[in-house]
């Protein structure tokens, strides 16, 4: 590969408090790697194992699902359903022989918009160290 | 700078004109402005496009002034879908201008790709039906039946006891005041009784709920009272009675008869008669000149609707195991709220401090006790009115016995409130020993008094108290009837066994679930005033609701495909709200949600197996096509 590599990450976001902790990075003009697609579901307990076998098969490096912190939740307990979840699909990919670091869960508040660039700083750099996932699935298109 | 500081925005308005389905793209500074919103609609009647992407600030800002705009051109709101490529692109990548358009021609590609599959979308409106239920007759209930009456909406106000007024109305003083509790409160429940807007069931427990916000069905289960307003209260049936049992509202210190008035202030002001103790002998029944009383009455179900509700079903005061502090081994050992009931003039004693026959010559108040972790079974929190309350007691009991000496034993004192401050200053002048420990206290029982030993943590020395009476400043609980209350309405619970409030500072009146109000010292340990000023604010919260006639549901609720739905009801228990059942369509059965109840958190759509529910705006095939576009590749 001619070019550094540069990872893509698809970020699940809950409206009411990552969504939120995003904007709040934005209008304090934080700075993190253009590396996130976000997509905003309502909650964290939305997003669909699909949805994120879907992203790996689409080329994403890594897929980063957060929500509010435990007991937080604005719909009282979708992201306990979340990292539940997760931790099932976890260990889907396992099986799949993607690399477990690939998938994180985070809990980010509205306010946490410091928390969000350190934890996007930190996966980018763990996904960099694990190279790109695109050439080892080969869509079948 | 905007957006155009860091993205070249030209090169992504000339690479959405590239994108499948899209037939026009502008760029304009303010989009959000009046020329910019024209544009749009000139385009959408130019084009007769049905689908818009907006790619500007967060969805937060504007999307309800996009939504408007593109309504106003002809076109349903939801066919909107907003790229934020503002707060989560430009202002956050201007260190790396060129990945950062890359990124934005992504997000604004994923934006089509989802736009393509949006559905008109029609709001749900709920008429409201303008009454109120609450449940629970102390001080913030009938505070916010009070305030909601007067404000002209009827109220249908449940209590469980055979008298309304709670905990509060069994207050022997009230801190700051001369006043008892059923003083301070007999004009309030004078205005709750006469008040043509109030009907009261006591004696009554709410048995179902159906319906949602504007519309809740309620099944009240109106227990036999057996004695009815004939009553004079010529007391000839108490004489009569055989059965003796404790008597709950003075906490065991006296006795009451099966037929009792509950104590002097009761409300209503009849007798009544405890089926539990009750053995049907027939004796009062005989004596009862005016015949009120009937023995045989059964319990009768009243169904009601209101279109919101408000519970106010209180607390109950922390009960030490036995032996904690002494606690249940020798009758020297009082809680906070047995010494109430031994100061109310209409008390067991009318008032005076008699314990094991004789007034106390030396108290030792223990404070924090089942608050703050004193204890193992104590709870983290603090209780907040417990300090007061003690401080008021100290000095109610120095006004009356000058001569007796009184300990306080305290692991913190809180006296938070704007007057409360003065309690704590009248004590020490008071001569009241305040005796600071960090070790808990322990309680020594023999039958000649009681010995407290605790550690001084100023002095750091062991001191051995010897008192004839030890009072537990105990705190408050989370009611035991909380979890029938919510076996019937749907609430949440905090992990200290309270209700969970919306938000905790923002929203704190207000249950998760719309047309649900939380009333007093069912969220969280509140003082009289605190619980009062809750109970008015439940009633603002609740006049909103019924002013506005009707109520709006966004319309991004989960919706179930009948054709599809194996009825296998996984989705019911994922459901925080309740809002999803089954019904029976020909041969099968198959979800069904109350869109009302919904808050479209779609977790029953990520856990159905079949795909048969979906969440409107946000379908699985709507966010699969996003993460699909995630990759160029297989759009172009």
């Amino acid at each position: 590969m001619s070019e550094p590599f540069e990872p893509k990450i698809v970020l699940f976001a809950c409206n009411w408090c990552t969504y939120a902790a995003l904007d709040l990075a934005g209008t304090s003009r934080m700075k993190y790697p253009p590396t996130f697609l976000v997509i905003k579901v309502m909650c964290s307990g939305r997003v669909d194992p699909q949805f994120i076998l879907e992203a790996f098969r689409n080329g994403a490096d890594g897929v980063l699902v957060a929500g509010c912190h435990p007991g937080d939740c604005h719909y009282i307990e979708g992201n306990y359903k979340a990292l539940r979840r997760i931790t099932m699909i976890r260990r889907m990919l396992d099986r799949f022989g993607i690399e477990r670091e690939r998938l994180r869960l985070e809990w980010i508040s509205a306010s946490e918009a410091t928390k969000f660039v350190h934890v996007a700083n930190e996966m980018v750099k763990q996904i960099k160290v694990l190279g790109p996932l695109a050439p080892r699935l080969q869509v079948s298109a | 700078m905007n957006i155009a500081g860091t993205i070249n925005v030209k090169e992504v308005v000339d690479y959405a004109r590239t994108l499948p389905h899209v037939v026009d793209a502008n760029e304009y500074v303010f989009m959000c402005s009046a020329p910019g919103q024209d544009l749009i609609r000139e385009s959408i009647k130019r084009f007769e496009i049905n689908r818009v992407v907006v790619a500007a600030c967060s969805p937060s800002m504007h999307e309800p002034t996009f939504r408007a705009a593109i309504a106003e051109a002809g076109l349903n709101p939801y066919l909107l879908e907003m790229a934020n490529i503002r707060e989560h692109s430009a202002w956050v990548h201007s260190h790396e201008k060129r990945r950062a358009t890359e990124k934005t021609k992504d997000l604004v590609r994923m934006a089509v790709a989802k736009a393509v599959l949006l559905e008109p979308l029609e709001e749900l409106r709920i008429r409201m039906q303008p009454t109120s239920l609450v449940l629970g007759g102390g001080v913030a209930g009938l505070r916010a039946s009070l305030d909601l009456a007067e404000r002209g909406f009827k109220v249908h106000l449940v209590e469980k006891l055979p008298t309304t007024g709670g905990r509060a109305v069994r207050l022997g003083t009230i801190a700051h005041s001369k006043m008892s509790g059923s003083e301070l409160l007999k004009p309030i429940i004078d205005s709750v009784e006469s008040n043509p807007n109030i009907v009261t069931y006591v004696n009554s427990e709410l048995e179902a709920l159906d319906g949602s916000v504007g519309y809740f069905k309620g099944k009240i289960k109106r227990n036999p009272r057996f004695v009815s307003a004939k009553c004079t209260l010529c007391e000839e049936c108490v004489h009569v009675c055989p059965v003796e049992v404790a008597n709950e509202y003075d906490y065991g210190l006296s006795k009451r008869k099966a037929i009792y008035l509950p104590f002097k202030e009761a409300h209503p002001h009849i007798m009544v008669i405890d089926p539990a103790a009750c053995n049907k002998c027939g004796e009062c029944v005989k004596v009862c000149e005016p015949g009120a009383i009937n023995l045989e009455e059964q319990p009768n179900e009243i169904e009601i609707v209101a279109g919101g509700i408000i519970l106010a079903t209180g607390f109950e005061p922390y009960e030490p195991p036995t032996g904690e502090f002494g606690y249940g081994r020798s009758e020297r050992v009082l809680t906070l709220f047995q010494l109430e009931r031994l100061l109310d003039s209409d008390g067991p004693t009318k008032g005076e401090l008699v314990v094991s026959g004789s007034i106390p010559k030396s108290i030792a108040f223990i404070m924090c006790v089942g608050s703050l972790g004193t204890t193992e079974n104590a709870h983290p929190y603090c209780s907040r009115m417990c300090c007061a309350s003690s401080l008021k007691n100290m000095i109610r009991i120095k006004e009356l016995y000058s001569d007796t000496t009184i300990y306080a034993l305290y692991k913190d004192i809180r006296t938070y409130a704007r007057y409360d401050e003065k309690l704590y200053e009248r004590a020490t002048e008071r001569q009241i020993k305040f005796i600071a420990f960090e070790k808990t206290p322990a309680v020594n029982v023999d039958p000649d008094g009681v010995a407290v030993q605790v550690r001084d943590a100023t002095l750091q020395e062991r001191l051995i108290i010897p008192a004839d009476v030890v009072v537990l400043a105990v705190g408050m609980s989370p009611s035991k009837d909380l979890d029938k209350v919510r076996s019937v309405v749907k609430v949440g619970c905090s992990p200290e066994g309270f209700l969970r409030e919306a938000h905790p500072k923002l929203r704190p009146v207000e249950a998760p679930a719309d047309g649900i109000f939380l009333a007093g010292s069912i969220t969280s340990p509140k003082n009289v005033l605190e619980t009062s000023m809750a109970g008015s604010a439940t009633a603002s919260k609740a006049s909103i609701l019924f002013a506005k006639g009707e109520f709006l549901v966004e319309p991004i609720t989960a919706q179930v495909t009948e054709e599809i739905c194996s009825g296998c009801a996984i989705c019911i228990a994922m459901c925080p709200y309740g809002a999803i059942s089954r019904k029976t369509m020909g041969e099968k059965r198959v979800a069904e949600v109350d869109r009302a109840l919904c808050k479209a958190c779609g977790a029953c759509v990520a856990a159905c197996p079949s795909g048969a529910m979906q969440q409107a705006g946000f379908k699985d095939t709507q966010v699969l096509a996003q993460v699909v576009a995630i990759s160029e590749r297989r759009n172009a």
